[in-house]
């Protein structure tokens, strides 16, 4: 790879990092205290997705993954571990189904958050169900609201993700 | 995709397997958060900070312009309240004393409740929805540890800390459905279990398992923890009984809890570094 190229690697990278924390923080700012029936719309799960979507398959996974370990640090969650093993699946999947299934836009933005949602919550039910405080109905029920409180995010996202996707990638 | 994995699979396997094993042997084993947590946990406390009174502000305002009727009644109500209070207080001074005369007459011990507090701000609440986690402004530079109960400012427990950095703490509230806590019925003194459910935890309750068969638990019957182990102090008002339920099996019985402490709207709460309590 030339230096340059490599450096417009690191460069675009980093602009998707910047962008993520500031998205992270925007909505801690405005939507930490919203609850919608009963849980707050979760923005975590859509960012790697998102990327994954629209990106190389190997930088999106390890943006993924070190995105995961950065969540799994910041944030509580049923097991220490959820978002590591997490993200970078759900990298992977995006990633097949923008390669293979739909073109990236906002369609398939919602179908691979769809999908992040449904790899991280897997994971957390299974830590739940071993402990044995849930049952599979209040997990399905949680799970279910939480995908429907935290779509309406892309909103936002997609469009500035995109924006960074095309430039560059111009 | 075959070929990607075939060409990449293996190492991100090994890359992502190892990320995970270290995050969570970390977290297992560690008596406070590992080098990595406690960095990150000291990054984000000004911005955790910022948010909180950002959104605590906001808060405020919506409060402030509530109903003038609403507030009315509940002076009224509180003002009964402090009445009532005020005649169990001089009741309970009357009983202490003659505790105290009893107790010296019978060569027993004095009753003792040392606890030493921490004061601390919340600083970022319920960051998941599939926990319910407060981080404090207190750690390891204030003598913070694992394990140590949170109480709110009227003495009603609040958590116990899950994880502690250099200068943050996180608190797993009473409803975490990681919560497993002893308890006792104030009223009859009948030792359960105050544990959380994914369920409740999403109408901020909790439930009380492993009640005997003969338990006999009336609606507003105070729950505190027990204090067996020596883990936590006892005593400490956990909530109070709203319903009795039987579980799916249609054998077990347990009691559903209403927290005392008002966990959503908690601004400062103590932290109980250490205790002394003879009974």
């Amino acid at each position: 790879m030339s230096p340059s190229t490599t450096r417009d690697t690191a460069v675009k990278w980093t602009a998707y990092g910047a962008a993520c924390l500031l998205l992270l923080f925007a909505h801690a700012l405005t939507l930490s205290r919203l609850r919608v029936w009963g849980v707050a719309p979760f923005l975590p799960p859509l960012l790697p997705a998102v990327i994954a979507s629209m990106e190389d398959r190997l930088e999106g996974v390890v943006f993924a993954l070190a995105f995961g370990v950065l969540c799994d640090l910041a944030l509580t969650a049923p097991l220490p571990c959820q978002y590591t093993l997490a993200f970078p699946l759900a990298a992977l999947l995006a990633s097949l189904l923008a390669k293979s299934v739909l073109q990236p836009g906002f369609l398939c933005s919602l179908a691979v958050s769809a999908a992040a949602f449904l790899t991280v919550d897997l994971i957390a039910a299974a830590a739940l169900l071993s402990g044995g405080h849930a049952a599979v109905s209040a997990i399905a029920l949680r799970a279910a609201r939480e995908l429907l409180a935290s779509l309406p995010l892309l909103l936002v996202c997609h469009p500035l993700l995109s924006f960074l996707h095309r430039k560059f990638t111009l | 995709m075959r070929n990607f994995l075939e060409k990449y699979g293996l190492r991100l396997l090994i890359v992502t397997t190892l990320c995970a094993v270290l995050i969570s042997v970390l977290s297992y084993l560690s008596a406070t958060s590992g080098f990595l947590q406690n960095a990150v946990g000291v990054l984000t406390y000004p911005f955790r900070s910022a948010v909180t009174a950002v959104a605590g502000w906001v808060e405020d305002k919506q409060h402030y312009y509530k109903d003038y009727s609403d507030l009315l009644a509940e002076n009224e109500a509180l003002r009964e309240r402090v009445a009532e209070l005020e005649r169990d207080a001089r009741q309970a001074e009357a009983d202490r004393a003659e505790n105290a005369l009893l107790r010296e007459l019978l060569e027993l011990r004095a009753q003792r409740r040392d606890l030493v507090f921490e004061a601390a701000a919340v600083i970022e609440r319920e960051n998941t929805n599939w926990t319910s986690a407060l981080t404090l402004n207190r750690g390891t530079v204030h003598g913070v540890e694992k394990n140590d109960c949170v109480v709110s400012s009227e003495g009603y427990l609040v958590g116990v800390v899950s994880a502690v950095g250099y200068n943050w703490c996180t608190v797993l509230t009473v409803i975490d459905t990681d919560t497993e806590l002893g308890a006792r019925v104030f009223r009859t003194q009948e030792v359960a279990v105050a544990e959380g459910d994914l369920a409740l935890m999403g109408e901020g309750r909790l439930k009380l398992s492993y009640l005997s068969a003969d338990a006999q638990l009336l609606s507003g019957d105070v729950v505190t923890t027990s204090g067996l182990g020596g883990f936590y102090p006892g005593g400490l008002v956990i909530g109070t009984v709203e319903a009795v339920r039987t579980g799916d099996d249609g054998l077990a019985r347990y009691a559903v809890l209403a927290p005392s402490a008002h966990l959503g709207e908690l601004s400062e709460v103590f932290i109980v570094k250490e205790f002394d309590i003879v009974d």
